[in-house]
């Protein structure tokens, strides 16, 4: 089937019947998994979607209907739907599709698609997830279970049209590979967490790296114990400090921003952070998992620096969200085709330091190195952070014992300005949210 | 990806992803002979169980932002899961089209995952009676979606007349009409129409120097529309206000081993997190749970007994029957401190030898079924709730919950306490923010040293996460005391 006809019939059908405008967003996916336990295949899932959602508006009003049924006429009842909805809906001025001076050309994604990925042999999955269990077991005889092995592929595809000129598809790969083995000393259980999520192939850490990691990970948390309640310095490794830089892009989410219900509202232009501290979402970095032509809606994708030195620079927006603050689309609407477009991060990361891990950590006398975190994290109105977190007690710049049982609790503002130390490791790990090793002056951790 | 972690929240305005809808409720969802080719095809290389699983569900969501409706949106989802079981193998594949070349298609794929050959066989499957625990007459799906968002409406206006100091009302309210057919080899063929509603607002309240403080409730479960006539918006709004304002002011929460009162409810979630899904019989089969061998074992104070049940009447988390076509159940899981049962679906069942539990639950047809509970409980004590707070001459008094998340296994578990009060003498003093509890399972519920007579139910409007699967849950405690609990907080004494 032609999709980006498909998209462009249900736009002109959509008008015929009534819109104003018309936005059609197609996605078509085939994907597949397989988990392994004790050297033999657990499940192996395989699968084909898709599915379509239909915005409209009519008169100013917002209506929003999808389906995963292609039958011309499920089209045409959705279609139906999406007009009777708008009825539903209060009419609002600002409410419309990005107009042609938001949409214009998109810029240079670089590939996104691999064809190692697509044309993965069946078997590849189940190989890959084999030996990732088979060097994690390998790596420490403590390994005496797993909670789940696993790797996976897919292939999606996203088409696009809508009224105001938009048209426009690409198509992805991922692949993955990830490991949680448990380890246990007689006395109590521990698990690790390690993988890796990439485009391509050729990206993609090895599985035997994948098991080995996971193992040590979990080998090194036994006989975790409470400290003492105290404030220390913090340091966060690279997959607990994406959590942290996720929840400075939530505060920077426009919409947070135009209802004052952020920290950042009132702070834009202000220096929050040393000027070692930049923080940028990339819609457009090169092989990233959130790369693409253009958003949810159309718009073409770009870099937005929200942090630029450690200044305030800029907040995420999508073209609804733009025009009631009076502000430009960062093209960072995020959607599937069962949703409507919301304010989302692409490529998020925090730029690298030129420390390595371990002199950030040889320069802290007394404190917590952070490897898991418990909890939603961040409240972006508030700016209060309060989470479980696991890791490993430092003495005088080594790792000594593993911490459990207890949490750690600061503010985003004053987190931000005790970064005090930002490693050389940025790292994408299992997700479209990048980080290095970071290191804040004082948290408080409660324990004993 | 999945983590080896799972966690609970509350349903937050923002959050409107699917839930599902359905046809004529009399017609079969995909004809019987057509189910029938199905199994045999699955069957095909010698598989020792297949299955199939039918859904089709219709969402719809409305959202209110800044006082207007923002948006509303309607969609279907429907697909068909094949399930061979192979030995301790699990093959596994879905189709988003119905059309029975599509379907045929995703059987064989399925059947691949036993490797003999073998001749085809035939699968007949008998309509099996199921219990009905929900009532819903008029499909949500066919409510006039101007009445859902004339609830939003009239909860704006309650959350904004409460308190001048409410600067910012979002609302939410989703509902789905999902229905599902499971035929297996067994010969079971079961249907259900499960209903599901959720009302959902969210506050921020504005005291001085720019201080903010959120509220957030709702409720909803199993029921019909008319549940907005007797839990009405207004209600659910003025809660969320009365949360956000009530917490202006609030000082730094105190970090350290304090004693703890629960107030009733929605604190259930401790409990889901602390023990519920350390007892999901895949971690138990795995041995990664810390209550994996524990069986008969004492894991918590002589007043903790836990009851996961899908049967209540309406509830969130009820089911008439699993996502295995297995009857929803009552299971007393920690009676008076030992450990008496897991919480079983079919595959980790046979494989340890043990009968389902009704338990076997999943998102959608994209997904494969795992262990889940349901409405978990904690059975009510003989302590009058006054006195459990008389008692404490300084602590903290929880009073309203966000989400909870635990590592299954080490145990470590924490529950964000969204509005929070200091004891003082067995009195509620000043509220203190970003209060966080965080335990290992066992050793929590063994310091449990009172019990309420108040059991409470949460109003409805639990989501549990596992694996990547989001289902609905219901929770609910009594009144409760903990002894020298981890809060999380940011002053050091």
């Amino acid at each position: 089937m032609d999709y980006q006809q498909l998209a462009k019939k249900i736009v002109q059908r959509a008008k015929k019947k009534g819109a104003q405008q018309a936005e059609a967003f197609l996605e078509v996916g085939r994907q597949g998994s397989v988990r392994v336990h004790e050297g033999q295949i657990e499940d192996l899932t395989q699968s084909t979607s898709k599915g379509v959602g239909v915005r409209v508006l009519v008169k100013g009003r917002l209506g929003f209907a999808y389906t995963s049924d292609f039958e011309p006429a499920a089209l045409d009842h959705i279609i139906d739907l999406a007009l009777k909805l708008a009825g539903a809906a209060a009419p609002n001025k600002l409410n419309g599709l990005p107009s042609g001076k938001d949409l214009g050309r998109f810029g240079d994604t670089g590939l996104l698609f691999d064809t190692k990925v697509s044309e993965l042999p069946g078997d590849w999955k189940i190989k890959a997830a084999l030996e990732v269990e088979k060097a994690a077991r390998a790596e420490d005889s403590r390994v005496v279970a797993f909670n789940a092995v696993g790797a996976g592929d897919f292939v999606s595809e996203v088409y696009m049209a809508s009224t105001e000129g938009m048209t426009g598809a690409y198509s992805g790969t991922y692949v993955f590979l990830y490991a949680m083995p448990v380890a246990s000393d007689g006395k109590g259980l521990q698990t690790g967490y390690w993988v890796d999520y990439k485009r391509f192939l050729d990206d993609l850490d090895s599985p035997e790296s994948i098991g080995r990691e996971a193992t040590r990970r979990a080998v090194r948390m036994l006989g975790a114990k409470r400290v003492k309640t105290q404030q220390v310095p913090v340091v966060l490794d690279p997959l607990v400090a994406s959590n942290f830089v996720s929840d400075l892009a939530a505060a920077a989410n426009g919409n947070a921003v135009y209802q004052q219900a952020s920290v950042l509202a009132p702070l834009k232009g202000k220096r929050l952070a040393g000027p070692h501290v930049t923080l940028v979402d990339d819609g457009l970095l090169p092989r990233g998992l959130a790369t693409a032509p253009f958003d949810g809606e159309g718009v073409p994708t770009r870099r937005t620096p929200i942090l630029d030195k450690g200044v305030l620079s800029g907040f995420l927006y999508d073209a609804f969200t733009a025009r009631k603050a009076k502000a430009r689309t960062t093209g960072n609407a995020s959607r599937g085709y069962n949703a409507l477009p919301s304010i989302g991060a692409t490529n998020l990361y925090l730029e690298a330091g030129t420390k390595s891990p371990e002199e950030l950590l040889r320069e802290v006398d007394s404190g917590f190195y952070v490897t898991a975190l418990l909890g939603q994290g961040t409240d972006p109105v508030t700016g209060e952070l309060s989470a479980g977190a696991n890791g490993l007690w430092i003495e005088k710049g080594e790792l000594t014992h593993p911490v459990q049982e207890v949490t750690v609790a600061g503010n985003l503002l004053q987190m931000l300005q005790d970064v005090d130390g930002i490693g050389s490791d940025l790292q994408f790990r299992g997700g479209s949210v990048g980080a290095p090793t970071v290191r804040f002056r004082q948290l408080t951790v409660s324990g004993e | 990806m999945p983590r080896a972690s799972a966690s609970t929240r509350r349903a937050s305005a923002a959050q409107l992803a699917p839930p599902v809808a359905r046809g004529p409720s009399s017609a079969p969802l995909l004809p019987q002979p057509l189910v029938e080719r199905l199994l045999a095809v699955a069957m095909e290389r010698g598989g020792d169980f297949a299955e199939v699983y039918v859904e089709r569900t219709l969402t719809t969501a409305v959202m209110l932002e800044e006082s207007r409706i923002k948006s509303a949106q309607t969609g279907l989802i429907q697909g068909v899961g094949v399930r061979v079981i192979s030995g301790a193998k699990v093959g596994y594949a879905y189709s988003d089209d119905w059309d029975e070349p599509a379907l045929v298609r995703a059987a064989s794929t399925a059947a691949m995952i036993a490797q003999g050959g073998g001749a085809e066989r035939s699968f007949p499957v008998r309509r099996a009676a199921v219990p009905s625990h929900y009532h819903v007459a008029t499909p949500l799906m066919d409510v006039d979606v101007a009445l859902k968002t004339g609830l939003l409406s009239r909860a704006d206006k309650a959350a904004r007349a409460f308190d001048a100091r409410v600067k910012q009302v979002n609302a939410s309210y989703v509902d789905q009409t999902r229905r599902i057919a499971v035929a297996n080899t067994e010969g079971r063929y079961t249907e259900d129409t499960q209903d599901l509603c959720r009302m959902a607002v969210q506050v921020v309240a504005q005291g001085k120097n720019g201080e903010q403080r959120t509220g957030m409730f709702g409720g909803g479960g199993r029921v019909s529309f008319t549940h907005w006539d007797t839990f009405p918006p207004e209600h659910v709004a003025r809660e969320a206000a009365r949360q956000a304002v009530a917490t202006l002011g609030a000082v730094d929460c105190a970090a350290g081993p304090q004693t703890v009162v629960l107030a009733p409810g929605w604190s259930g979630i401790l409990l889901h997190e602390a023990v519920g899904h350390g007892l999901e019989a895949d971690f138990i089969r795995k041995g990664t749970s810390l209550f994996a061998g524990k069986l008969g074992q004492k894991v918590a104070s002589d007043l903790v007994t836990v009851i996961d049940d899908g049967t209540v009447s309406s509830g969130r988390g009820s089911i008439n029957i699993d996502d295995e076509g297995n009857p929803g159940e009552r299971k007393v899981l920690i009676e008076n401190g030992v450990l008496k049962n897991y919480l079983y679906d079919g595959l980790n069942a046979k494989l340890m030898n043990q009968r389902t539990t009704g338990s076997g639950r999943r998102e959608s047809f994209k997904h494969l079924p795992l262990p889940r509970m349901t409405n978990t409980f904690l059975a009510p004590g003989d302590h009058a709730p006054e006195d459990i707070l008389k008692e404490v001459k300084r602590g903290l008094y929880c009073a309203t919950f966000g989400g909870g998340q635990v590592d299954i296994t080490n145990g470590n578990f924490v529950f964000e306490v969204s509005e929070a009060y200091q004891i003082e003498d067995g009195k509620l003093g000043r509220p203190v923010k970003n209060a966080m509890l965080i335990g290992v399972g066992p050793e929590a519920l063994k310091n449990v040293t009172r019990v309420g007579t108040d059991p409470m139910p949460d109003p409805g409007m639990g989501v549990c996460m596992k694996d990547g699967q989001m289902l609905p849950v219901g929770v609910g405690l009594p009144t409760l005391r903990i002894d020298n609990v981890t809060v999380g907080g940011t002053k050091v004494a």
